[in-house]
């Protein structure tokens, strides 16, 4: 065990450092669940992808620097101690990209990496339904064959960013008679094809960041599938460990929000109230906890450890630890924490955006049944 | 930066586990509690044997001269096996303190069995079966005490009410002059913390074999979403737990500057840890788990009496607190 940076890190980290301080905007962008904020942060991720930081642990032919798992950490700390913003391709970046190395043809690489590298293209998941939700495997849009084409129908709804992003990845019933993850197919669906209709929903923060999406006789080419027709269900499984587990939500990023909740707390707490302290404190420990957790897990996937039911632990969490610390920062503000668009609207939205974490990315009971089927070996309920 | 266990640590924890399901099973643990002694000569000299009890002190006083990092393992292992006796006394308190004295080549073979009593309670844990006891005073020869059985909830673990025995002074200074007691004190912290992880981890599985076992309903209780909800939360406590309570041995190990604050973290994290699982693995169990019979008793008082041992929740979470929000 040595929990020190070794000296190819320490400058990996002041590569990363430097770049980010001559790089990131000096004032925080606009939401990128707006039209002007899309459209800025699509330039700021040309920009980070121009200085190849946009996918660090990608491999270089792809327009990465094939970092490993921690030197991937140590960017995202620089990330988030720098201030920059979120990631508009995260979707495509952490959770597709992957997805093809894995699974795609040598011409899906070519075809789609650089460009969602540079975010040329932003992609969308288009996996939910309106009533496919937890139950995923109860999907009933159709893709249908029609020579080298698959006609899409059917409605997806949820997409994050899909207002404006370029295309989605969606998975479809490709065999009418098949049931539950048999006869699914994982198709890359560009948004402006026609038959395509994107209608936005305001989110509980009002602005529109995510949409369903309705497929009305949509032909894409049969290039488009990923990995093998009937598949569909797998290949989104495939990236599920470190994507899902460790990717989607870097420790990084609730180390610098618990830094800032005691900055909140030092200038805004009355020390005296020691209940509060202790809170502020408790949510500390969990965000660092959470740190040395992943360094853990990414230290044991280096030496060829694969991580599986991680990477439900660590959804429930850093969601629940995200609630904690938004309500937290509310606390301490108090009746000031009625602005929605006041001095600390990073809070405010913060804590609105928190609420959707024990929610998206499969929720939180159904982790908690995972967990208990796969770790804890009991018995399979309903 | 590598956060794991080199092999030998990982081997040397798997040896341990492996004695332990062999010669500290549920029924020797009772067996000690109903004896009235809580402690198991016999095991305790497996473990100086193996070298266990002497891992923190150096060679040349017979032990092994590892450092934190080398034993906070073996600790959750004894905790896994809620090994009876002054273990964390003796490895994590009492010997290193006693490294290069005479008493410690005793200590590591495992022939002098020491104590230690720092939380300032009036009672000492194990006193009945040591022979000597470290305290702030200095060190407690016990040769010719009176020991009075002060009546612990945790039968591996005897608290005692010393009358007598000679105090060993450390060269002509109390034991709070002459040694660092604070660091003593961290040790004792990282050395609990790490057993009440392997305590927990231990009654996760006994209430997850009972939820496999035992039907009601037609249907094993195991498949009820309310139980197995109560069980992920309490691993989901445990397991969010160690990384917090390695990275403090590795702190005690190469004494970094945080020490005290990452020692307090671990130590905070693992009570919550170990406390919500004793209340979960016996809720599981309904009314079985209320007897004297099941065995899940002696891992739950076990934690009731270390939770609040070298340190309660509160006190740990009020330093790291000092620690992370002085500016
Ligand atoms: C902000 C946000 C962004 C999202 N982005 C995307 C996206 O980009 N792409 C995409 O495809 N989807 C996205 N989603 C959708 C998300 O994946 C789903 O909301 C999620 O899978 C839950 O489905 P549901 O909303 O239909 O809830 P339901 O499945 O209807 O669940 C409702 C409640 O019932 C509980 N429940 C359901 N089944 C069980 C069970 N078996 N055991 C115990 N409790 C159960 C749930 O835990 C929940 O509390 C997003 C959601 C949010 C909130």
């Amino acid at each position: 065990m040595d929990l020190t940076a070794t000296p190819e890190q320490e400058t990996f980290r002041a590569e990363a450092r430097n770049w980010l301080e001559a790089n990131v905007p000096a004032e925080p962008l606009p939401s990128f669940d707006t039209a002007e904020g899309f459209a800025l942060h699509r330039d700021w991720e040309r920009r980070l992808s121009d200085g190849r930081w946009s996918a660090v642990s990608w491999p270089e032919e792809y327009g990465g620097r094939g970092a490993d798992y921690l030197s991937w950490l140590i960017f995202e700390e620089e990330y988030f101690r720098a201030g920059a913003p979120g990631r508009v391709n995260q979707n495509g970046i952490f959770l597709l990209g992957p997805t093809i190395m894995e699974v795609g043809t040598a011409e899906q690489k070519a075809r789609f990496l650089p460009t969602m590298a540079s975010s040329e293209i932003v992609w969308a998941q288009a996996w939910s339904e309106p009533d496919a939700g937890s139950d995923m495997a109860s999907i009933r849009s159709t893709a249908t064959r029609d020579g080298d084409h698959w006609v899409l129908d059917g409605q997806k709804i949820w997409a994050s960013r899909a207002v404006w992003a370029d295309w989605c990845f969606g998975i479809f019933r490709s065999d009418p008679d098949s049931e539950r993850h048999r006869g699914l197919t994982f198709i890359l669906c560009p948004l402006d094809a026609p038959g395509v209709t994107v209608r936005p929903i305001r989110q509980l923060d009002g602005d529109t960041g995510f949409a369903e999406i309705f497929f009305d006789g949509v032909r894409v080419p049969v290039e488009n599938t990923l990995g093998d027709e009937g598949r569909g269900w797998y290949v989104a499984m495939a990236t599920a460990g470190f994507e899902r587990g460790v990717s989607l939500r870097s420790p990084a990023r609730f180390t610098e929000a618990a830094a800032r909740l005691i900055e909140l707390w030092r200038t805004h707490a009355d020390p005296a109230d020691l209940a509060l302290a202790d809170a502020v404190t408790d949510v500390w420990m969990q965000a660092e906890g959470y740190r040395l957790h992943t360094y853990q897990t990414v230290t044991a996937m280096l030496d060829g450890t694969p991580i599986g039911s991680e990477s439900s632990l660590n959804k429930i969490f850093w969601s629940e630890m995200d609630v904690r610390l938004h309500e937290l920062a509310l606390d301490i503000l108090g009746p000031e924490a009625e602005r929605m668009h006041g001095p600390h609207e990073r809070w405010v939205d913060g804590f609105l955006f928190s609420l959707s974490g024990p929610i998206y990315a499969g929720t939180n009971e159904v982790q908690r049944n995972i967990i208990a089927d796969r770790v804890l070996a009991l018995p399979k309920g309903v | 930066m590598r956060f794991a266990f080199d092999e030998d640590q990982r081997l040397f924890a798997d040896a341990l586990r492996k004695m332990l399901a062999e010669q500290c099973t549920a029924s020797q643990v009772r067996a000690v509690w109903d004896d009235g002694v809580g402690h198991d000569p016999a095991l305790w000299a497996r473990l100086a044997e193996m070298g266990v009890i002497g891992m923190l002190l150096p060679e040349t006083d017979g032990g092994l001269g590892g450092s934190m990092v080398d034993a906070v393992l073996l600790f959750r292992e004894l905790g896994r096996a809620i090994v009876p006796g002054p273990v964390i006394e003796s490895m994590a308190i009492a010997g290193p303190v006693l490294a290069g004295s005479k008493w410690a080549a005793g200590i590591a073979s495992g022939e002098l069995v020491a104590t230690a009593e720092l939380d300032g309670t009036g009672h000492v844990p194990h006193a009945s079966v040591a022979h000597v006891v470290l305290t702030p005073e200095g060190l407690l020869d016990l040769a010719g005490a009176e020991i009075d059985d002060a009546g612990g909830i945790d039968g591996g673990r005897r608290l005692g009410i010393v009358r007598g025995g000679g105090l060993v002074d450390h060269d002509g200074r109390s034991t709070a002059d002459a040694v660092d007691l604070d660091a003593a004190r961290d040790r004792a912290a990282v050395a609990t913390a790490a057993y009440l992880i392997g305590a927990s981890e231990a009654m996760i599985d006994m209430a997850g074999e009972y939820a496999r076992q035992r039907h009601q309903f037609g249907k094993p209780i195991g498949s009820f979403q309310a139980v197995k909800h109560l069980l992920a939360d309490a691993l989901l406590k445990v397991e969010f737990a160690k990384a917090p309570t390695y990275r403090a041995a590795w702190s005690v190990a190469t004494g970094a500057a945080d020490v005290a604050r990452d020692v307090s973290m671990a130590k905070a994290l693992a009570n919550e840890a170990a406390h919500a699982t004793s209340r979960a693995a016996m809720q599981v169990h309904g009314a079985i788990g209320y007897t004297w019979e099941a065995d899940l008793q002696l891992w739950m008082k076990k934690v009731w009496a270390l939770e609040r041992a070298y340190g309660t929740t509160s006190w740990h979470r009020r330093r790291v607190s000092s620690a992370v929000l002085s500016s």
